[in-house]
């Protein structure tokens, strides 16, 4: 153990909340990359992921592999929590009962609801209210917290949670209560309503929330409550329904059209990230200082909520300082973006007077980890009958949300914008309730809504097709959107759109192509099973509208290069993508990448006052005067988030250091080295002439030097030798003018720090590092808001399955995805997130289920004996190909693909059931006993 | 309380002083601080906590640490992922045969998974190597080897045809 006296100059401060600062930790990756490993590559492609020998060698790299005897300066001891969850909601509860445990197995402390009351303690705002279940009330929901037990030793706290896991009598209970179904208000309502003008698909719509911004119900007895009377002429929510009603009236009495009306369901889904969650902190009285070690996908903001938490507790004063510890995380889906398990870890904390670590088993995980939310869509397609155009689009959403909020506002809002895939609809009118229920709660699992509604879009084109006797492709190119048409928000999607290629590539595809043949092949080959091909494509956004990422990069006066970025690695590979990122400017992949930085962006000195969201343009205006103001100072990380946005500030951070420091440094030595520069001038020509090639630059001819030599001259002459920005996208880059050594420059951030020579110049900050003020800035329009998405990736899959008769077994014999990315980072990081998304999806499809009741997850019973995950059996793991568009250009951004890929695959299994049974199926998952009903 | 010792990675551990009921999992992370053993369901189903168990005649087989106590591994010797991997005299990491064809692979993504899946090739290796395959068996061997392990992130395909590549590449593997 290192020595406890650690010195506060070790962490670097991050900001000031309530007079606690907060800091984060050198990273926990650091010490164990001191051993020389097997180099991962210099140049275009590396050999393996920047993290893969510590993966692969079991180095403790994990948040939930971390004890206090591996935290420097931590004392050896380490206690153990057990959060005791309720797994019912119709009783009163009226306290524990610990009855059971002897003195072997009692707990030190014990922490309800009245410990925190007297301690003026709770969740972090977003979380709500209730950290734990008051005695003589009932619980909120299953798996309601209800007591923190805190144990000195790890044996001590096994001895009693085994006795107490599944008891029956862990709490006392009291009388009935009647739960209703609506005993509390939605936690969202949405309503997208568009009406194409005049001028058709590319002309000014006659209203569109994109023009007429968002509008929201009255909520009545807890339920919304829309108006019953349009106007047209009159305000914005009167003009919606009134349009709206216009278009569900037309679809009622249409002689022309086609109208497909179906009901699709699907279920809460476990997102089960291999590494459970688990929290280490420890609360140093001594120097006032609270240590976390979390598996968080938004380390930044669990340090902030733990400083937030305590400043506005009775305990306020007696924590000076919070440095948050950031590791690896083994799997997250958005189950560890803001779940509450953190905050729990910190009360853990707070209330110990030792290191204390909270982590989950798995029948803890279940019943209590954020899942996906079930959706209930009902879904009214119109399609002219002679052109196959799409005339309408209604769809009225019903999602449960569970016991607390969490992101189920944003999640049902995704979802609904996304319902209509990659189809055009002159008319929409999409209206989306998200409920509090008693299930466990729901939050931003991968797919965030999307693949509940674009799967059920799928499903009814192909069976409108099939209604309607033609190629479901003829549907498909009829109606898909082109480059510049515009969403159901009326918001213009980014970037070209490629739907048509990947169409005409599916359409051609021998197993489409042939799968009438092959069926009746394959069934008189194989007379106990059916066989079945099926089709389906999606285009999810990525990108939250308040995507905020920060690099920094810097190379060592050696040419080593490291690079530092907030977001965190999940296991996408977003390490190594970024030290790919850079290369294009540096000549090399990067030696080092720091990932979920938290502090050093202190020298940005940026600050936030709004909510991004919901911020007015006056506010906006008003805010962005001050130069360090930013609508967001910090993200979390999601699957979708980093090859794109994370990736953008690098790159620019990256692009800044090559254009003030390597490409000058290499013309000066030219010119003195190379040149007869006393007798004569020399233009090195544009900077747009300079190339890398093995690592070193050159242009025109003149001799490669390399990053040693260019840094060294850099050192020598005190030139910028590391970078760091901030940028901030609301479906569109922020852009800001700074005056660097002299000269005014546009970039797409809005903060930029820049450290000359070794950072030690006068006026450069802790890090080494001096502000540049921006002196203008452009933020996207705060109505971009209403854009909703505006950043899309298309994928598509096609599946081949077969069932068996007798049981109603499905398997999939065979796979083929396409997916449009736009430029590759990594090929085989992109093709892992295909293979991996597309099991997912087939998992989503054919296995996983849990009820949202009190049989559900929330009794504390669930785990992986019940709850079926796609093992290689499921997948045809020696038979899943894909084929990869190629950019536009070299110029293609890299796009955030982790959601998309598993979308298509629910559609094209659905319809390769219909091919092989003659059935439609519309409730998720489509189990065996479902199958072999419809056969029978 | 009873007494527990066994040999891992080579080194005698023990005689331990623990309640019998300890699974062995816990006693890796808890009592000797190596976690590069994964807990991931804590039941036997997932795979992710699997360890190796080195027999006297030479054979070796995998055995799951969560559902197995502490009792179970009394006096064996027990290979984890941190004991595939060797360091040369410059200091440099030197992965096992298995490691290797997984990180060139790309075979895993979040990594929880993968000492779960290094534990399973590697006995399978060794498996091969004293009776080896044909060369049309290599698919379904894996397919045994393998085919309990849970992957959620990968789709799979990757750790497949890694250890594919690498036994078709190593003809002692396979006649």
């Amino acid at each position: 153990m290192a020595d406890p006296s650690l010195a506060r100059r070790d962490f670097i401060k991050l900001c000031t909340i309530g007079g606690i600062a907060v800091y984060s930790a050198p990273s926990l990756m650091a010490s164990q990359a001191k051993a020389p490993t097997p180099k991962y590559g210099e140049h275009g492609s590396p050999k393996f992921r920047l993290d893969a020998v510590a993966k692969v060698t079991g180095s403790k790299i994990y948040g939930r592999d971390l004890r206090s005897a591996d935290m420097d300066g931590w004392p050896s001891a380490q206690g153990h929590a057990y959060l005791v969850r309720l797994d019912r909601v119709d009783k009163i509860y009226n306290g524990l009962n610990l009855d059971s445990l002897e003195s072997n197995e009692r707990p030190s402390k014990v922490i309800t609801a009245s410990t925190l009351a007297s301690d003026n303690l709770g969740l972090p705002g977003f979380f709500g209210a209730n950290a734990f279940v008051q005695e003589g009330t009932a619980p909120e929901y299953y798996g309601h917290a209800a007591a923190l037990l805190l144990f000195d030793d790890f044996a001590t706290y096994k001895r009693a949670k085994s006795k107490l896991k599944f008891a029956d009598n862990l709490a006392r209970w009291g009388d009935s209560v009647t739960r209703k179904e609506h005993d509390r208000p939605p936690w969202a309502n949405w309503r997208i309503v568009r009406q194409e003008g005049a001028g058709g698909r590319t002309g000014d719509d006659v209203y569109s929330v994109m023009n007429n911004g968002m509008i929201f119900p009255d909520i009545k007895n807890n339920q919304p409550d829309w108006p019953t009377q349009g106007n047209e002429s009159g305000d914005s929510l009167e003009q919606a329904i009134y349009h709206g009603q216009k278009l569900r009236q037309s679809l009622e009495n249409s002689t022309d059209s086609f109208v497909l009306h179906r009901q699709y369901k699907t279920q809460s889904i476990e997102p089960m990230m291999m590494e459970p969650e688990a929290y280490n902190g420890w609360f140093d009285r001594a120097s006032k200082t609270l240590h976390i070690v979390a598996t968080v996908q938004d380390p930044q903001e669990v340090a902030k909520e733990a400083a937030h938490v305590v400043e506005s507790s009775n305990l306020k004063g007696s924590v000076e300082t919070v440095v948050m510890h950031s590791p690896f995380i083994g799997g997250g889906f958005g189950a560890k973006d803001h779940s509450i398990f953190s905050a729990y870890g910190l009360l853990a904390a707070l209330y110990a007077g030792r290191p204390m670590r909270l982590a989950n088993d798995r029948f803890e995980q279940f019943q209590s980890g954020l899942k996906r939310h079930p959706f209930d869509i009902d879904l009214k397609l119109a399609i002219n009958k002679s052109s196959l155009k799409f005339e309408g689009l209604v769809a009225d959403i019903k999602v449960d949300g569970g016991g607390r909020a969490n992101f189920s506002g944003v999640v049902t809002m995704v979802g609904a914008s996304a319902i209509q895939s990659i189809y055009y609809f002159p008319r929409n009118d999409i209206n989306a309730t998200c409920v509090a229920s008693p299930g466990v709660d729901c939050g931003s699992m991968r797919g965030f809504g999307t693949l509940q509604t674009m799967a059920a879009m799928e499903m009814a084109v192909n069976e409108a097709a099939d209604q309607m006797g033609v190629d479901p492709f003829d549907i498909r190119a009829a109606n898909m959107m082109l480059s510049g048409d515009k969403n159901t928000q009326g918001a213009i999607p980014n970037m070209g759109l490629r739907y048509d290629e990947m169409i005409a590539s599916a359409r051609q595809h021998d197993k489409w192509v042939n799968r009438a043949a092959n069926k009746q092949a394959y069934e008189a080959d194989n007379p106990g099973y059916l066989y079945g091909v099926g089709y389906g494509i999606a285009t999810k956004d990525y990108g939250t509208g308040a995507e905020a990422p920060a690099a920094m990069i810097e190379l060592g006066r050696d040419g080593h290069i490291q690079i530092r970025v907030n977001s965190m690695e999940m296991g996408t590979g977003t390490q190594t993508s970024q030290a790919v990122v850079a290369q294009r400017y540096v000549g090399r992949l990067a030696h080092d990448v720091v990932m979920a930085e938290v502090d050093k962006w202190s020298s940005l000195q940026q600050f936030e006052s709004y909510n991004p969201y919901f911020i007015s343009q006056e506010q906006q205006d008003e805010a962005s005067k001050d130069p360090r103001w930013t609508p967001v100072v910090a993200m979390a990380s999601s699957a979708s988030q980093s090859s794109y946005y994370q990736s953008h500030s690098t790159e620019v951070a990256a692009r800044i250091l090559f254009r003030h420091t390597l490409w000058p440094a290499a013309v000066s030595i030219w010119k003195a080295s190379y040149f007869n520069s006393r007798y004569a001038a020399i233009d090195f020509g544009d900077i747009d002439n300079a190339r890398w090639s093995g690592g070193k630059l050159t242009a025109n001819g003149y001799p490669p030097l390399d990053l040693a030599t260019l840094m060294d001259y850099a050192y020598e002459n005190n030139m910028i030798t590391g970078v760091m920005v901030h940028a901030f996208n609301r479906w569109a880059w922020a852009e800001a003018d700074f005056a660097i050594e002299g000269k005014n420059e546009t970039h797409t951030i809005d903060a930029l720090a820049l450290r000359q020579g070794d950072g030690s110049n006068a006026g450069a900050d802790d890090n080494g590092y001096q502000l540049v003020e921006r002196s203008r800035v452009d933020y996207p329009k705060a109505s971009l808001n209403n854009a909703m998405v505006t950043y899309y990736a298309p994928a598509a899959a096609l599946a081949e399955l077969r069932v068996h008769k007798a049981t109603g077994q499905v398997e999939i014999l065979s796979t083929h995805s396409w997916l449009e990315t736009g430029r590759m980072h990594v090929r085989e990081l992109v093709e892992g997130q295909i293979e991996g998304g597309l099991v997912m999806g087939i998992g989503h499809t054919l296995l996983e289920y849990m009820p949202t009741d009190q049989t559900g997850p929330g009794d504390g019973t669930w785990n992986l004996n019940r709850y079926d995950v796609p093992k290689a059996k499921h997948v045809a793991v020696w038979n899943m190909t894909h084929e990869i568009l190629p950019p536009l250009s070299d110029t293609d951004p890299a796009k955030g693909i982790g959601e998309v890929v598993m979308i298509p695959i629910v559609s094209a299994i659905v319809q390769g059931l219909h091919q092989a049974t003659g059935t439609y199926f519309y409730d998720l998952p489509i189990k065996p006993k479902q199958v072999k009903e419809a056969l029978s | 309380m009873s007494t527990f010792s066994f040999t891992l990675n080579g080194e005698q551990i023990g005689p331990l002083e623990l309640d019998s009921d300890t699974a062995m999992i816990e006693v890796l992370h808890e009592y000797l601080n190596m976690t590069g053993t994964k807990f991931g369901c804590g039941i036997g189903v997932c795979r992710a906590c699997t360890v190796i168990v080195d027999n006297d005649d030479g054979t070796s087989e995998v055995m799951r640490s969560c559902i197995n106590n502490v009792g179970a591994f009394n006096g064996k010797k027990v290979r984890t992922v941190e004991g595939h991997a060797t360091t040369k005299a410059s200091g440099e990491v030197q992965l096992s045969p298995v490691q290797q064809a997984y990180i060139e692979g790309y075979a895993f993504q979040c990594g929880w998974c993968t000492s779960g899946m290094v534990n399973a090739a590697t006995v399978l290796i060794e498996q091969l190597r004293r009776e080896p395959i044909k060369k049309n068996q290599i698919e379904s061997r894996i397919e045994e080897a393998l085919e309990h392990h849970i992957c959620r992130c990968t789709g799979y395909k990757k750790y497949y045809e890694s250890l594919k590549k690498l036994i078709e590449e190593t003809e002692e593997l396979w006649t």
